[in-house]
């Protein structure tokens, strides 16, 4: 029973009043980002990221995951009511907003709240059983099994974040080679600085997020020039008891569902909604409802989400090699606070590690009385017109740049940043392959060189190791499997819709996706 | 309208080729002991095929319009451009408000009123920063 006196360590260390305080400020700005548009969790975390340098260790890392998951609850609560979709909530709005326009907010909200703490909850258990488990298994990686790791985690978020392997692959390889640029660590070169001062230490983090992220998305709201209605309807919350067993089932099967994808690389908390929903559809006991607003239709796809957003923070912690671009990020957060996340961190800092699963679960309280009880509050939040709210995101994207280095030259490069990531979004390629690509890009080289080195400049000594070589065989099936599939789509001609949905998966709104596609 | 298909398997490739030969300018080293322009010149090869392979296709699939819209972005970027020398010549309260000002032209309609009242808040949250949080900004 180790699991359950390191929880009670866990806690103790969480519940002091300044943690509790940083997992309710997470919490509480996850909920406010998740729903409202135009800024999304990677670009929020970016922006506190260099507010946090004041903030103790794990107060810091207790806050922005409070963020990361905060958010997902968020999502659903605007995806619901408004049919709004933005980071990664796309199925909330076909059974959610179906409900609401049945007048039955109220339970939707509920049923989504209350399925994202059960969701929550199980990914906890799985986390604490699981991490350490795993990062024994992670002594046994070597410089070639890493470098095969995150390719398979390059392969993986192309495919399931952008629907399509050649634009999601050259997007991790831009971002490579824009984690390129700066001083190369071995032999001291300067690389790509077009001999700007600024660029000699290299791009920092805040500002490709926040450019690609932050001002992009700005852009992108302006030109879609959508006036938001608010949702004004009525909300009643408690549901009857035979609506609430109905909840329970649904969001057991999201939980397992959520808790198993957001381990596997390039997994999280969309590819789970989406795998939990077609569950759901296939086994659920009213199947036949879901589509037209039923309530499994939203339980299943929010524990799932929330789950999946708990259990990606597993390869991070215990292998040390994220699997998402959120989780980069989050992996540059544990650097920049002196952690190296990997299988030696559960041993250093065993407060920390323990500290922050506990205050997962504290934070899911939080977000269960944000997110029901208070939720008329959070509503009104849309009252705030969008010409006021866009100068002030980007004088936040402007403080936090500055406040990396304390240097306004960093502005310049966030802008340029957003004009990249601008032309990126017009062109149909999704920036978040790019920012898991930019942060893995020095540890990829790294690798790599190290490799060879030990195989003496043989590429064989990538496929003699039994790791590596399961893996690399695995990015193999799966580009096979993606070009087979291309061939047997262009033979039969045409587009597919399935083409469209893939690419759906990011904050773009239906409405927005078809004026983009149409021109 | 450009095909958008094409567009961009052509930036792909653009970009590709600007990284890989600026990393032939480096010293490449052998496979044994990569030198610093090893590594990018294989990302930036394996990026430039993948920008081809994205061109060729395009011929085979039904085109897509290209849009971009300038104004919005420019009129953004104006506004971190003008906020970063104001800041540098005058002061952070002078940047806000001007970012303030030129970032509004983007929304759809211009309110002296608002652009007044956002630029206080602004300057208000950036004095927080810089009394409570401990930022490095010199509001006043």
């Amino acid at each position: 029973m180790d699991v359950i006196t390191n929880l009670a360590f866990g806690f103790e260390h969480a519940l002091t009043w300044s943690n509790l305080l940083y997992c309710a400020i997470g919490c509480v700005i996850g909920t406010m980002i998740g729903l409202l548009p135009g800024l999304g969790p990677l670009a929020t975390i970016s922006l506190l990221l260099p507010l946090t340098y004041s903030i103790p260790v794990d107060g810091a890392l207790i806050m922005l995951a409070g963020i990361y998951y905060g958010a997902q609850y968020g999502d659903s609560v605007s995806a619901i009511t408004m049919k709004i979709p933005h980071a990664s909530s796309i199925v909330a709005c076909i059974d959610g907003y179906q409900m609401t326009l049945k007048g039955r907010t109220g339970l939707a909200l509920f049923t989504a709240g209350v399925s994202s703490f059960i969701g929550g909850t199980v990914a906890i258990v799985v986390l604490a059983f699981l991490a350490p488990l795993l990062g024994q298994v992670a002594f046994l990686f070597g410089p070639a099994d890493y470098f095969a790791l995150m390719l398979l985690g390059f392969v993986c978020v192309s495919l399931v974040t952008t629907g399509s392997l050649l634009n999601g692959l050259a997007m991790c390889l831009l971002g490579v080679l824009l984690g390129q640029i700066g001083t190369d660590l071995e032999s001291g070169t300067l690389r790509f600085t077009l001999g700007l001062t600024p660029l000699v230490d290299g791009v920092s983090v805040v500002s490709v997020a926040l450019g690609c992220f932050g001002i992009a998305e700005i852009c992108r709201n302006l030109d879609a020039r959508e006036e938001r209605s608010p949702f004004n309807g009525k909300i009643r919350l408690m549901p009857s008891w035979p609506e609430f067993k109905r909840i329970i089932p649904s969001a057991l099967r999201g939980s397992v569902v959520g808790s198993l994808l957001g381990i596997l690389p390039g997994g999280g908390p969309t590819i789970a909604q989406f795998a939990a929903y077609a569950i759901d559809k296939k086994v659920s006991k009213y199947r036949h409802e879901i589509g037209s607003g039923s309530i499994e239709g939203v339980a299943g796809q929010a524990a799932a989400d929330e789950a999946a957003a708990r259990t990606s923070f597993i390869p991070l912690m215990s292998i040390g090699i994220p699997e998402n671009a959120v989780m980069a990020l989050m992996m540059s957060a544990f650097i920049i606070k002196g952690i190296q996340p990997g299988p030696n961190m559960i041993a250093k800092h065993p407060d920390l590690f323990w500290g922050l699963v506990a205050s997962m679960w504290i934070g899911n309280c939080f977000l269960l009385v944000l997110n029901v009880p208070l939720v008329r509050f959070w509503l009104s939040i849309f009252k705030i017109p969008y010409s006021v709210l866009f100068p002030s995101i980007l004088f936040f994207c402007c403080v936090g740049t500055y406040s990396v280095n304390n240097n306004l030259d960093d502005v310049f490069i966030t802008a340029a940043f957003g004009l990249l990531g601008y032309i990126l979004m017009r062109l149909s390629l999704d920036p978040a392959p790019l920012m898991l690509g930019f942060i893995l890009g020095p540890m990829l080289e790294e690798n790599f060189r190290r490799a060879m080195l030990l195989g003496r400049g043989s590429f064989k000594v990538f496929v003699t190791q039994p790791i590596s070589a399961t893996l690399l065989g695995a990015i193999a099936i799966l580009i096979l499997v993606q070009f087979a599939s291309a061939v047997v789509r262009m033979r039969s001609g045409g587009f597919s819709p399935a083409d469209q949905a893939g690419s759906a998966d990011r904050d773009a709104s239906p409405a927005e996706m078809i004026k983009t596609s149409g021109g | 309208m450009a095909n958008q298909n094409a567009v961009r398997g052509a930036v792909i490739s653009g970009i590709a080729l600007c990284f890989g030969l600026t990393a032939l300018r480096y010293p490449i080293g052998s496979f044994a002991h990569a030198g610093a322009g090893l590594f990018p010149l294989l990302v930036s090869t394996l990026l430039l095929l993948i920008g081809l392979v994205t061109l060729v296709k395009s011929r085979f699939e039904p085109a897509k319009p290209f849009s971009f819209a300038w104004r919005n972005i420019g009129i953004i970027l104006l506004g971190l451009f003008v906020f970063v020398v104001a800041a540098k010549v005058a002061s952070i309260v002078l940047g806000i408000v001007l970012l303030v000002m030129v970032s509004s032209l983007a929304a759809t309609s211009y309110s002296w009123k608002r652009v007044l009242a956002v630029s206080v808040a602004l300057i208000a949250v950036a004095l927080a920063f810089q009394k409570l949080l401990g930022l490095n900004l010199q509001v006043i």
